[in-house]
């Protein structure tokens, strides 16, 4: 792979990085001290040159970063999940201090979303075992959803702004719809249990299996109602939201150690990829295209290809929304943020 | 935010232990903990033979509460409520219970209240003053349990059902006799006679063993009580501190000889089940913050407890379903608690639920069960706190569960861990 890109986080292991949703040429790396035990944060804005990859801005928080997510609505600002249980958000064209802190979160704060549709809220997920729904104009939450034990990851919906999906360690994937009522649910219209065996017998490969806490997930870009999940058990599965006890629909196995974080593929409908704490960088495609037999059962998703180029956890990936597509940027805690194009593990040179 | 829990956290994604890091968290001591800073219990004695058969479960209730005071020296006006576990006295011997807190030595200032949920009652009463501590309501209480089957044992105990009732199937099994359902399960479980004899057995065998090393010392406090001769019907009074119901020399083979009690070609006789009983327990709980304030000697932590429903006619598989809840509440895992403490309602489906959950055998009541020493319906619950914290202790162990199988279908379970 030669056309790979290399920026390093000096003293800092990353914990995550994204792409702005704005510009091809924008990166920002959430990063913390000492491996995110003890120590401080650092947000890294990077900005991609002819000279290579340029810091714009670092932003220092006095405790580690553990995701962060960019602004729908205003380009220049990104929010940051901190491992005091605080949110911050940070605008790049303004110095060391964050715009607005958020900080109801009891224990650390470990992922935050974008709502990508109508840009107005975010939400953030916590070991406390709440995930909170806040506007970035006000200091207080607007929501909060009790989950109940450590929420490793939480998203919303591509195509619905009110639907909310929440990952965490008791192997279960929850998902709340803001328009039903409060009720003593709150909010909470369905529960899959991410490894339990399915209702309907199982395929190839046993679905189900002991409960593991489950840490990264995300929704299917195309098919709205498909969701992918990760974490320590090393499988990834999908799973079909209008069904949730029946079981997963592809599995991919191969990550050697914990699924960290997975994120489907902005240009195809069947792709996906993961960081693993195998160091490793798997891309995936989930065999959703391919033609369903005669009984339904969970199958076998194909690895295409293998990035190994990390010498730690990998704990971070995004795809690139721009371009050709394929590009990627992975970061771990061999203190790198590398940019590569996931269509060369296809077709390497 | 700890560095130790950020690394055992990270630790157990890696391990993919999905409790790992859950034992460390549990250890750890903070100041709205509920603790135990005194547990103990009446001797266990035979229903209407035994040192407490004609002694009323309020006068049992009245010894051990006053044996708390003692153990403890809390001064009596700070517990706020006690809570006191009752399966068979009419109405759950409310009355009674809040006098016998008089007797003990407590002031009007203390509540009490009676309460049943059939065989959890003593464990129901503790996890209901936890959480009343947790919540705020109170900050000092005891969860207690006080039964006399010689006194309050017979079939009044449940109404006839109405024609509705009868037309729903699960409705009329609530009524099922415990024997009967019990029988039914170990015929179609094919949990065999000889494995039920050969468990029975190694209860008597741990009690006999523990019993002659003293080890059921810490947790008995000896109460006075006036007992009538069956031949001369004179009254005498005596102290009874010791379990009577522990037989020395059963053995598998032995208990084989038993006919069965519920059926002819049963499986279940009075040498594997559980044996009617008299005796109270008591546990005094309170908010870690206000034991230090207050110089309690701390001996236990209460963690969490479950509650469950099962079909009424497998009541027995209870533990089964209510010990993972409580676990999963716990943050843990079966690998990660040290003893459980399983009433051995009946050989057969205390074996069931330790084999469908693979516990280890040596981690089931070490010191023996109902089976030996008896299971006064209300009391167990709360028993079993005191003998799973002192054997903790003793052994150098930390976390322990308790659970029990309940009649008409239900589980109950908590965890605890010694300090």
């Amino acid at each position: 792979m030669a056309a790979m890109l290399e920026f390093r986080t000096q003293g800092y292991n990353p914990y995550a990085v994204k792409y702005s949703p704005y510009h091809d040429s924008r990166i920002a790396v959430g990063t913390a001290a000492n491996f995110g035990i003890v120590g401080n944060g650092r947000l890294f804005a990077l900005a991609l040159t002819a000279q290579g990859i340029q810091v714009e801005k670092t932003f220092d928080t006095n405790d580690a970063i553990y995701d962060l997510a960019w602004s729908e609505i205003n380009e220049n600002q990104l929010v940051v999940a901190c491992g005091d249980g605080s949110l911050k958000l940070f605008d790049i064209g303004l110095r060391e201090f964050p715009v607005m802190i958020f900080h109801e979160h009891k224990r650390e704060a470990f992922a935050t979303a974008w709502n990508p549709v109508t840009k107005d809220n975010f939400i953030s997920s916590s070991w406390d075992g709440t995930v909170k729904i806040w506007s970035p104009t006000r200091p207080f939450s607007i929501t909060t959803l009790p989950i109940g034990s450590c929420t490793y990851s939480a998203s919303y919906c591509p195509s619905n702004p009110s639907l909310i999906s929440a990952a965490s360690s008791d192997s279960h994937l929850r998902l709340f719809d803001l328009r039903t009522p409060s009720s003593a649910k709150y909010h909470l219209v369905a529960t899959v249990p991410v490894h339990a065996a399915p209702s309907h017998p199982g395929g190839p490969i046993p679905a189900g299996g002991p409960p593991a806490e489950i840490l990264t997930h995300d929704w299917n870009k195309y098919r709205d109602t498909v969701i992918a999940t990760g974490g320590v058990d090393r499988m990834i599965r999908t799973f079909d939201i209008r069904n949730p006890s029946g079981g997963p629909l592809s599995l991919m196995h191969g990550h050697e150690y914990a699924v960290r974080r997975l994120t489907w593929s902005p240009h195809a409908s069947d792709v996906l990829i993961s960081a693993s704490y195998d160091m490793t960088v798997r891309l995936w495609n989930d065999a959703s295209s391919q033609p369903q037999g005669p009984v339904p059962t969970a199958r076998p998703g194909a690895q295409m290809g293998v990035m190994n180029r990390h010498t730690e956890f990998v704990t971070g990936v995004d795809w690139c929304l721009f371009g050709a597509g394929g590009w990627v940027a992975s970061a771990g805690w061999d203190e790198r943020v590398l940019l590569w194009d996931a269509n060369l593990l296809m077709h390497p040179r | 935010m700890s560095a130790v829990a950020r690394i055992s956290q990270i630790g157990g994604q890696i391990s993919g232990n999905p409790t790992a890091g859950g034992r460390e968290k549990l250890l750890e001591k903070h100041p709205d903990d509920v603790v135990v800073t005194a547990a103990c219990r009446t001797a266990f004695t035979k229903g209407g033979k035994g040192g407490f058969k004609d002694t009323p479960a309020g006068d049992l209730l009245a010894g051990v509460l006053k044996a708390v005071l003692e153990r403890s020296k809390i001064n009596p006006a700070l517990v706020e409520d006690i809570a006191v576990g009752n399966v068979l006295a009419p109405g759950a011997g409310a009355t009674e219970f809040r006098a016998a807190a008089f007797v003990a030595g407590f002031t009007e200032d203390t509540a009490v209240r009676a309460l049943n949920r059939q065989c959890s009652s003593g464990l129901q009463a503790c996890i209901d003053v936890a959480n009343q501590i947790k919540a705020g309501m109170i900050d000092i209480g005891i969860g207690a349990g006080a039964e006399s089957m010689s006194l309050n044992y017979g079939p009044a105990a449940v109404s006839e059902f109405s024609d509705d009732f009868q037309q729903n199937q699960e409705a009329v099994n609530c009524k099922v006799p415990m024997g009967k359902l019990s029988e039914d399960m170990a015929k179609d479980l094919g949990i065999s006679r000889a494995v039920q004899d050969d468990f029975a057995a190694k209860s008597y065998q741990k009690a006999v063993k523990a019993q002659k090393a003293g080890l059921f010392k810490d947790e008995i406090a000896p109460v006075k009580a006036k007992v009538q001769d069956p031949k001369t019907e004179e009254w005498k009074e005596v102290i009874v501190d010791r379990d009577d119901g522990m037989r020395d020399g059963i053995t598998a083979e032995s208990l084989a000889k038993i006919r069965p009690a519920f059926a002819k070609d049963g499986s279940i006789h009075a040498g594997n089940a559980s044996q009617i009983s008299d005796g109270a327990a008591a546990v005094l709980l309170m908010r870690r913050s206000t034991a230090e304030k207050l110089g309690q000697q701390i001996i236990g932590k209460y963690v969490a407890g479950a509650v469950v429903g099962v079909k009424p006619l497998l009541m027995g598989q209870g533990p089964w379903k209510a010990i993972p809840k409580a676990l999963e509440k716990a943050g843990i895992s079966k690998d990660d608690v040290d003893i459980f403490e399983i009433n051995e309602a009946f050989a057969s489906q205390c074996l069931w639920c330790a084999n469908q959950l693979e516990i280890p055998h040596e981690k089931i009541n070490p010191k023996g069960g109902a089976i030996a020493f008896g299971h006064p319906l209300g009391v167990t619950g709360a028993r079993q706190v005191s003998t799973l914290l002192y054997e903790l202790k003793r052994t150098g162990k930390k976390i322990g569960n308790t659970s029990m199988c309940i009649g008409t279908g239900m589980g109950m379970s908590a965890v605890w861990v010694a300090e």
